[in-house]
């Protein structure tokens, strides 16, 4: 047997891991990223002549069972109609046995790439509240994301916020569910830096909402970090997501949405607790104007006062 | 809270204040209860006026001016039958008028479709 | 519900479910865990001879008797049996194990009897010696070059594997063009190797893509064979297509 130089054997392993699209409707057009999951090429469904997103998963359904598992769970998440959610148009099974997920292409770009392009605090707090509308009606349907974090978030071209990758969802209740792969106990499913404490544990079984809302408060620290004046408040909300306890963390995404609607109206939040003087300052912060008008209005009377006694 | 009792209290609050001012004023000083009395029925009056306006119309700017102008003629309706004090009257009673005419349309109920 | 095949399109077709060798190496029927012994020599022999080599500083000669002694070992007193895929993968597993063995004997200082169960097998370590000269690095950590050759080895038993299959079904010409347009050194276009072999250039890209299909089966097949969960084989075909993780 031949020597297989680097060259070749790096060859051969992209030969093997590439998409291969023969027996669907899709034209392969190129790759556009690759990840520990699986990687998402562009392509064109020659049926609808537009473009879509395919994601393929790395490995091949290894029984039939497991395979008709994967296309079950992906029809409920496909069923997940949503303006924030990636529509997914398409499951199926390529020639060798990966499944694949077609999607809608979303020209855009990633959150990180739009806060990076320097977007203002609140475009960025309006953004972060359309996400958690999104994640908060997934869970409404019993779908639990478990991977959330700004590179599967897109910022459309309209300015629509729409989740992606919802590959390694988990359908609440289901104790076989994993739309990819079989994740028992023990095993880590996320990212990193956006996981829950009890998804780092590998606590696959037990997880509920919390471990999205704990990824979606990562997302927010994310989004603060880099700017000048972020508020005690909005540290306090991004904690409250985060806290290390799941009883201690907002219960549904609808919660935590809410208080970033109340951070942006300059009206109390329940992540945090003002003192009087904080209180007064944000009542006159909102309504600057009045104050102002009313400050003037005063200032106004002295002056007649010191003008008529001349 | 509805517009109208916006108006009716912020007239009647900056009506008072108006009407205490007059302190400040010796050759007025004895007719202090009087003066608090009529500013704070102006105000009020004005609060009404300016409030049900913006009940009805909801355009900041426009409201601001309907209160300008309110607060402007029934400041100078004060100034006429005091014989004087004009400026002193209208100057501030417009302003009253623009800040209850803001106040009604930035806040409060807005009017529900019958 | 399961089969609603009409939204994936006609090709539903599973890989074959090939036992695991490491499973069956802890079977109670001598033949199994022969045949499993086999899958798992083969698989393993040449990368842990060059990293006996670079790792231990063994000369060629001890390094031939150590890989042969341990496997020989590894067979004797079933060392798989112990084998948790929860803990590590079976990659790292053997190589712990490997090391161990290494070590002791190099503590006993005895000569080692060559052979025992393995003496049968004809492995080329004359090539593989050929090899780790020409292509020795010097870069990798001794773990990481292990990995490496193992990658590079699990490829060209699969390509050695997919050559044969060709050969017994009559589609000699598809290992071939694949040989031709994945292999080579040199830039080939569809159209020349149309020309070339006399096909139509419709009939070349479906040569190539269901050759491409094939030989990805195999390396997933070979994969399998050699771990033992799910897990560990998505772990490990991750890292074998060069995957980020």
């Amino acid at each position: 047997m031949r020597w297989l130089s680097d060259d070749k054997l790096n060859r051969l392993r992209s030969v093997v891991s590439e998409a291969e699209f023969s027996a669907t409707k899709y034209t392969f057009v190129k790759e556009l990223g690759r990840g520990g999951m699986g990687a998402v090429y562009l392509a064109e469904d020659r049926e609808l002549d537009r473009l879509v997103a395919i994601k393929i998963l790395n490995t091949p359904a290894l029984t039939e069972d497991l395979g008709n598992r994967m296309i079950r769970e992906a029809q409920i998440i496909a069923g997940l109609e949503h303006p924030g959610i990636v529509p997914v148009h398409d499951v199926g099974t390529l020639a060798d046995g990966r499944i694949f997920y077609a999607m809608k292409y979303v020209r855009g770009s990633r959150l990180d790439e739009y806060a990076a392009q320097g977007a203002s605090l609140r475009d960025r707090l309006r953004k972060f509240q359309s996400v958690c509308d999104a994640v908060a009606f997934a869970h409404a349907h019993g779908v639990i994301h478990r991977d959330l974090k700004p590179q599967n978030i897109m910022i459309g071209s309209f300015g629509e916020v729409l989740v992606l990758d919802w590959g390694v969802a988990k359908i609440r209740d289901d104790p076989r569910s994993s739309a990819v792969y079989q994740t028992g106990d023990g095993t880590v499913i996320g990212t990193r830096n956006y996981m829950s404490p009890e998804q780092a544990r590998g606590e696959n079984d037990q997880l509920d909402e919390r471990a999205d809302i704990y990824s979606l408060g990562a997302v927010l620290s994310f989004l603060l970090n880099d700017q000048p004046k972020v508020s005690k408040v909005a540290n306090a909300i991004a904690a409250k997501a985060m806290a290390s306890a799941k009883e201690s963390r907002y219960t549904t995404a609808s919660e935590l949405s809410s208080d970033i609607a109340r951070l942006l109206d300059a009206e109390p939040v329940s992540a945090y607790r003002e003192n009087a003087f904080e209180r007064v300052s944000r009542w006159v912060g909102k309504n600057r104007f009045l104050v102002l008008l009313v400050l003037a209005y005063l200032l106004m009377r002295i002056f007649l006062i010191f003008t008529s006694r001349s | 809270m509805s517009k109208p009792l916006i108006g009716v209290i912020l007239g009647a609050v900056l009506g008072v204040i108006d009407g205490l001012t007059a302190w400040f004023t010796p050759a007025v000083r004895n007719e202090l209860f009087g003066i608090v009395i009529g500013s704070t029925i102006k105000g009020i009056i004005a609060g009404i006026a300016i409030g049900f306006f913006a009940k009805k119309f909801h355009s900041l700017p426009i409201g601001i001016l309907f209160g300008v102008l309110v607060g402007a003629f029934l400041a100078w309706l004060v100034a006429f039958m005091q014989g004087g004090y004009y400026f002193e009257i209208i100057l501030p009673g417009t302003l009253v008028g623009l800040i209850v005419g803001f106040a009604t349309q930035k806040y409060g109920t807005p009017v529900e479709a019958n | 519900m399961e089969t609603d095949t009409d939204i994936g399109g006609p090709a539903h077709r599973f890989p074959q479910t090939n036992h695991s060798a490491i499973i069956n190496a802890r079977s109670d029927d001598s033949s199994v865990r022969r045949r499993a012994f086999d899958t798992i020599l083969a698989s393993y022999w040449k990368p842990a001879y060059k990293y006996i080599r670079l790792k231990w500083h063994a000369d060629n000669e001890d390094a031939k008797d150590l890989t042969q002694g341990f496997f020989a070992s590894a067979f004797e007193k079933n060392y798989f049996a112990t084998y948790d895929a929860r803990k590590a993968s079976f990659q790292t597993y053997l190589r712990t194990c490997l090391d161990g063995f290494v070590a002791n004997e190099r503590k006993a200082g005895q000569r080692l009897k060559r052979g025992g169960d393995i003496d049968h097998y004809q492995l080329d370590f004359a090539a593989a010696e050929h090899e780790l000269a020409a292509h020795a690095s010097s870069t990798l950590s001794p773990e990481d070059y292990f990995h490496r050759e193992w990658v590079r080895w699990m490829f060209t038993l699969a390509l050695d594997a997919f050559r044969q299959r060709c050969e017994a079904s009559g589609r000699t010409v598809h290992f071939q063009l694949f040989e031709r347009y994945d292999l080579s050194d040199d830039e080939v276009s569809y159209a020349s190797l149309a020309e070339d072999f006399g096909l139509e250039l419709a009939t070349v890209n479906n040569y190539l893509a269901a050759a491409r299909r094939d030989f990805r089966r195999i390396v997933l097949e070979k994969l399998r064979e050699i771990t033992a969960s799910d897990e560990e084989f998505r772990t490990e075909a991750r890292s074998l297509l060069g995957v980020e993780s």
